[in-house]
């Protein structure tokens, strides 16, 4: 035992010594990647060493032996230090060398979520997994394995401010599979949170129609919450996939969300009152997946929908036959409902409150002003950007032996 | 063989004289060029390399009449047509020269030989023998001298304009080419089919997707040599503001009355009708960059379907063993 502290001692030193030039570190990293079962069996005395390290200039040699710490069983009272110390090393260490061990680094923050979760103090977890994801990233589009677990720690600590900063990010590269679809599903819940629906609508689509060769629970969920945030957003929803969604689904999603297909029909017939039974009917489906609250902002949403029907059929109504169309009980709720969207900018109206009569106007917009044509610019470039990276990766694929196999005759 | 000449005679050359000196010389250049040799084994020494053929490097001279009118000091190159050179004898083919000359003149009845043309990047002392043949058609024969090698440096044409003169030198009196300034002449019919002859793509003809490239390409040439010169104008009165350079006040007259004459329009209802459209056009080009990706999405997404989904929709074809 004794000889194996020494050599751990050794370590130490060498580590001190060649955390200098990228020569060094490299060198460093192939010593450190021999010693493995030398910290392995020395974990549960490797605390104290940490002290002598500098989580900065020592990055590499500190994450391994913090990853041996970490490996083994932590009791509840370590726990909270030992989510300090990580939190700090994550804040102090340095990219470069980190990205020499990416799956050590990530192990670290797996354990480093577990801790966090054991304390329910996901507040704690949100910004050095932050930090964790940007030194971890190879470029912004690059999805690492953090990525939905920072999502998660957003979701439970309700602050959604940073997880829509990520989001924000397009994504080019994926490590795994699983990571993307629970970082599109987390994505997803937290821009209905925000209400931010289109966003949602698109990062539940990926899910959806992400490939796949076996259907998977987080897909399922995510087709329901798709379904239901197609209603609000767009107002309708329509049974069939787009062609580049797997077969695997194609098949098998329907049966799982037989409800919430039932309740779009509904929807689509248009009549507040059928909704209304059919919400009533599934209840408890919809309570158990916890997607209730989304059912009620369906319900809401179809006043609206109705209402923008009517834009376009009449120029101007009345409050209290808008009323009577849409099934609202009194003017008052009308006026409320039309006041609302007037304000989100759902529709263009006036109303006049003398006779209780709405005008329905025309899009004040005439893009004819220079802003339009910044926007109109920036959307451009971005799209050829876009158009880029398609040729790239359609030439990609035209060489692929897969491919080239069942083309080929 | 330089100076300039001092006969006082000024001279309009048409454009169609440059196209059709440059087509004969192109003509000859290409019927020249001997068929492509196969490829030399690498192992050929550089004895074998020199012996093997290797199209001629010099390029050939091309030689002709050039015809026009002359009124007073004015003297206008309407027209040319080739004529043959004999090496042997020096001089082009007299019989061929009056038989054209003749022709010439029932259609054109106006038109004199006015001189020769030739190819080549300077006078030579060989074409004075060629310059005196002429002298007796017409006393003053001009002599007009295309340098077919592309400079894309140079901004001006190069063809240049020789008269001969009698200079004393060394106590003989000799002939020698000096060279007269010249300005192109036009008419409205020249310039058009002149334009349309010189844009003539080697392809079809140009669908209407080459016209418009074509197009655009020399707007965007004229554009960008707009933003040099202004660029390069401002450029330089930034210098005359810091002293480096001495301040100038004609140039400076110039570049304010210019200025006076800009912008052309300036009203609310022009900014507004300008920009509707520049909007309109960069949505089209947006419409049309979408079209693009959907349509580089959509075989994309055949391929990646053909490729990993295990059951193909399209019942495809399994290879037949």
């Amino acid at each position: 035992m004794n000889l194996n502290m020494n050599s751990v001692e050794t370590l130490v030193a060498q580590i001190h010594g060649l955390s200098g030039s990228i020569s060094d570190i490299n060198q460093l990293h192939s010593l450190l990647k021999q010693s493995e079962d030398l910290f392995q069996s020395e974990s549960t005395r490797l605390a104290p060493l940490l002290t002598e390290l500098d989580p900065f200039m020592h990055s590499l040699g500190y994450l391994y032996i913090l990853d041996a710490c970490t490996s083994a069983p932590i009791s509840k009272e370590q726990a909270s230090e030992l989510v300090l110390s990580i939190a700090r090393f994550i804040n102090l260490c340095a990219a470069e060398q980190i990205r020499l061990a990416p799956d050590k680094f990530t192990s670290v923050c797996k354990r480093f979520k577990d801790q966090v979760m054991l304390l329910e103090d996901p507040m704690q977890g949100v910004a050095p997994m932050l930090t964790a994801i940007r030194k971890l990233q190879l470029s912004s589009e690059h999805l690492t394995t953090l990525h939905p677990d920072f999502l998660l720690f957003c979701l439970l600590a309700k602050c959604y401010k940073p997880g829509l900063s990520i989001l924000e990010d397009d994504i080019f590269d994926v490590d795994q599979p699983r990571d993307f679809f629970l970082y599109c599903y987390y994505g997803g819940m937290i821009c209905i949170g925000q209400k931010k629906f289109s966003k949602a609508l698109e990062l539940l689509h990926n899910v959806v129609t992400a490939p796949m060769s076996i259907l998977n629970a987080i897909v399922v969920e995510a087709y329901k919450k798709y379904i239901l945030v197609s209603l609000i957003h767009v107002g309708q929803f329509s049974i069939s996939f787009p062609k580049y969604t797997s077969s695997v689904a194609q098949r098998n999603l329907k049966n799982f969300s037989q409800p919430y297909l039932e309740l779009a029909n509904s929807y689509g017939a248009g009549k507040i009152s059928e909704l209304e039974l059919c919400v009533q009917a599934h209840n408890e489906k919809f309570e158990f997946d916890k997607n209730l609250g989304l059912v009620k902002q369906v319900v809401s949403c179809m006043y609206k929908r109705n209402i923008q029907r009517l834009t376009q059929t009449y120029l101007t109504l009345s409050l209290q036959d808008i009323a009577n169309t849409v099934q609202l009980n009194s003017a008052k709720e009308a006026e409320m409902h039309v006041l609302q969207m007037i304000q989100d900018g759902e529709i263009y109206a006036t109303i006049n409150q003398k006779d209780g009569m709405v005008r329905f106007l025309e899009d004040p917009e005439q893009y004819k002003t220079c802003e339009m044509i910044e926007r109109i610019d920036s959307s451009i470039q971005r799209i050829m950007m876009l158009s880029r990276k398609l040729t790239d990766m359609d030439e990609q694929l035209s060489c692929d032996p897969l491919y080239l196999a069942k083309v080929s005759l | 063989m330089a100076s300039s000449s001092s006969s006082g005679l000024t001279f309009k050359l048409h454009p169609l004289v440059i196209v059709n000196i440059s087509d004969h010389y192109t003509r000859i250049k290409s019927q020249s060029l001997p068929p492509s040799t196969t490829p030399h084994a690498p192992s050929a020494s550089n004895v074998a390399d020199a012996e093997s053929s290797s199209p001629p490097q010099q390029s050939p001279r091309v030689f002709g009449c050039v015809i026009g009118v002359q009124r007073g000091r004015t003297v206008e190159i309407f027209n040319s047509f080739e004529l043959l050179f004999d090496p042997l004898t020096h001089s082009l083919d007299r019989a061929f020269l009056e038989k054209k000359q003749e022709l010439y003149k029932k259609v054109f009845p106006n038109f004199y030989i006015l001189g020769w043309y030739s190819t080549g990047s300077d006078a030579q002392e060989s074409d004075m023998l060629i310059h005196r043949a002429l002298m007796d058609i017409n006393e003053s024969p001009v002599f007009v001298l295309l340098n077919p090698s592309i400079n894309p440096a140079q901004k001006d044409l190069p063809v240049t304009i020789f008269e001969s003169e009698l200079h004393v030198i060394d106590g003989i009196p000799q002939l020698i080419f000096v060279r007269s300034g010249y300005t192109i002449e036009t008419v409205e019919a020249e310039r058009i089919s002149i334009d349309h002859v010189a844009h003539l793509k080697p392809s079809d003809g140009g669908s209407a997707a080459t016209q418009l490239a074509a197009h655009l390409t020399g707007i965007h040439s004229a554009i960008k040599m707009l933003n040099s010169r202004i660029r390069g104008l401002h450029h330089y009165l930034l210098a005359m503001q810091k002293g480096d350079v001495p301040v100038e006040n004609s140039l400076l007259r110039q570049v304010s009355s210019l200025l006076r004459r800009l912008p052309a329009i300036e009203s609310e209802k022009f900014q507004d009708d300008f920009l509707m459209e520049y909007n309109d056009t960069l949505l089209i080009s947006y419409l049309a960059m979408f079209t693009n990706c959907s349509s580089t999405m959509n075989e994309l997404v055949d391929k990646f379907n053909t490729a990993y989904d295990r059951q193909s929709r399209r019942g495809g074809r399994s290879a037949f063993i």
